[in-house]
């Protein structure tokens, strides 16, 4: 885990969210900003559960909870993408509310992350 | 008789994917890592995972069918988080590790004892006719 990028990371998912919010709320169904939006928040997550699980298998970091950091690691790439697909397959106003969803729970699955990560402990 | 699928239900669905997903894959780290410490809170763990599960697929899919199963899920899940949460809060010592459901569903910020309710409205909302 790298702490600076945990901040971006949960900066792209508010904003994310925040972005779908706001389209729901003008009554806009999801375009290309909310793809590049989810795409940004999916590379760095995935950025960072490699950096992660890098150091967990390889690296020899030992966390007292590793089977869950490791399952929720992968939670918080699959959870964004899927998010998107099913806000894209009907072209609502509910969209960006869907993605919205899809990016909190991500975050909460983030903030987990970093809570689950105590090297050595 | 309108979809569960459709407009804002699918807020609801995303909401209730989210829970699936994550109340599913704590319940199989618990079970498979340390079933035998309270093998009861981690069974009704399995328990609640199955029913977001279903409520998801229930309310995602269309039909009377669907309408059903997605009508048992979010009841059962009801009956479940008062059940579980007045339990967990009234008889304090005997439920030592937390489930989805515990107090209420505290560690999630009480979603798991909205959601049912929301769910029921949306399924009484969607099934009137005309």
């Amino acid at each position: 885990m790298i702490g600076a990028l945990v901040l971006v990371i949960m900066v792209a998912l508010s904003a994310t969210a925040l972005f779908g919010l706001v389209t729901t709320a003008m009554n806009r169904p999801p375009g290309p900003v909310h793809r590049v939006a989810v795409g940004i928040c999916t590379a760095l997550v995935v950025v960072q559960a490699a950096v992660a699980a890098y150091q967990v298998l390889v690296g020899g970091v030992t966390l007292p909870e590793q089977t869950t950091f490791l399952i929720y690691l992968v939670v918080a790439i699959c959870v964004p993408p899927i998010a998107l697909q099913f806000a894209t397959a009907e072209p609502t106003r509910w969209g960006g509310a869907v993605i919205a969803v899809g990016t909190i729970g991500t975050l909460v699955a983030v903030l987990r992350l970093q809570g689950l990560w105590v090297p050595g402990a | 008789m309108r979809a569960t699928a459709t407009g804002p239900g699918r807020i609801l669905i995303a909401v209730y994917g989210i829970f699936a997903l994550s109340a599913s894959a704590r319940a199989g780290v618990q079970i498979a890592e340390r079933f035998d410490e309270a093998p009861l809170a981690y069974a009704l763990s399995a328990v609640a995972g199955f029913v977001y599960i279903l409520a998801t697929v229930g309310l995602a899919g269309s039909g009377p069918g669907f309408r059903r199963l997605a009508w048992f899920a979010v009841s059962f899940e009801l009956l479940g988080v008062l059940l579980v949460g007045a339990f967990t809060a009234f008889v304090p010592g005997d439920f030592p590790h937390d489930t989805v459901w515990s107090w209420f569903g505290r560690g999630y910020g009480f979603i798991p004892l909205v959601l049912p309710f929301v769910g029921i409205w949306w399924l009484r909302r969607t099934g009137r006719s005309g």
